[in-house]
């Protein structure tokens, strides 16, 4: 009896190895969880719409921006000039528009008493007509004009803050040149990049507790999207367009890993999240 | 509530302090049948002390993994 005792302790101990080592292994191997989270957040570049010298550079690096507020200008002398020429091209063109316009006026009164050719009343209206698309046209270009004198001063487009600044006053700065980025406040968001086994796992608006690398109390998220496609690092194309598949002779494939997009819940006050941060992410499972 | 072991800015997976755990609960589950001397009593004691390690792994994963 003794025997049997001691033979089905150790069978028992066992079997419980058995399922406490099958349970460890699928709560590693099989959880929706990634040590490979990133905090991310929208990053918006500013650039100017028009080229030329910084002038006036009102802001400082990582300095908190609200949308709408000036962040530098550019030397409006050149957009100056150019507007006072287009304005005074406009005056010239509606003055020459008012000047063939009273012409044709005159010259159609002079027809009722046959002192003009239609031919010439015609010609007059093409000219009052040429002269009105010119001084359109001028509007225009003052228009253009006026936008660029207006683009010198580079506004916010949202608020949040400034990040590497490296601009100074006196910089030339390139038409479309971006200088810095704006971080855009309470925009943080978290990547959790899941092997594509986990993948099934995972599902829209789950619930993710997210442990930063630097501790603290976890926050809290929900899934709002699953990444729908990553590259293929095996695969390019040559001059001719055709695919060059790299040769693989592997005893073992690493499972690809896909992006799924976490909201944050609200966050507390003190928290401190900086765009780049080392993430853990645990979902809840169904 | 242990999710990730940070050692000097570099993150290790908690496996790091729950397999030494484990190893300690099961040298003192060693020492303590060898001191009462039940050791003699078990059949097959290498399979019941890997059994017990892995149990006991579990038991850490399970109560520091907050599940």
């Amino acid at each position: 009896m003794a025997k049997y005792l001691r033979i089905l302790l150790t069978v028992l101990v066992v079997v419980a190895a058995i399922f406490a080592g099958r349970w460890v292994w699928n709560d590693y191997m099989h959880s929706p969880w990634t040590r490979d989270g990133r905090i991310r957040a929208d990053i918006v570049t500013v650039a100017p719409d028009v080229s030329g010298w910084v002038t006036n550079l009102n802001i400082t690096n990582d300095q908190a921006v609200k949308e709408g507020d000036l962040l530098f200008s550019v030397d409006q002398k050149r957009y100056q000039a150019a507007f006072n020429q287009s304005k005074a091209n406009t005056e010239n063109a509606l003055y020459s528009w008012q000047l063939a316009k009273h012409k044709y006026e005159r010259r159609t009164a002079l027809l009722s008493q046959k002192a003009i050719s239609a031919e010439d009343l015609e010609s007059s209206r093409i000219s009052t007509e040429i002269a009105k698309a010119n001084y359109d046209l001028a509007v225009a270009q003052q228009a253009t004009a006026q936008l660029n004198l207006d683009r010198t001063q580079v506004h916010a487009p949202v608020s949040g803050h400034i990040i590497n600044l490296n601009l100074r006053q006196g910089n030339y700065v390139g038409q479309g040149a971006s200088v810095f980025a704006i971080v855009q406040s309470d925009s943080f968001y978290v990547t959790g990049y899941f092997e594509e086994t986990k993948i099934p796992l995972v599902h829209l608006n789950q619930q993710a507790k997210i442990t930063l690398l630097s501790g603290g109390k976890p926050l809290t998220g929900h899934v709002v999207s699953i990444g729908k496609a990553i590259a293929n690092t095996n695969t390019q194309s040559n001059g001719q367009l055709l695919p060059q598949v790299q040769q693989t002779f592997n005893w073992v494939r690493l499972s690809q890993r896909i992006p799924v997009d976490i909201k944050l819940d609200p966050l507390a006050e003190e928290t401190q999240l900086s765009a780049g941060m080392t993430a853990t992410i645990h979902l809840t499972k169904r | 509530m242990l999710h990730v072991v940070v050692f000097g800015g570099l993150e290790f997976s908690p496996l790091v302090i729950y397999f030494p755990i484990a190893f300690l609960l099961a040298a003192l589950t060693r020492f303590a049948l060898h001191r009462l001397d039940w050791h003699d009593r078990i059949w097959r004691v290498a399979w019941f002390e890997v059994s017990l390690f892995v149990c006991y792994l579990a038991l850490t994963v399970y109560l520091l993994g907050g599940r």
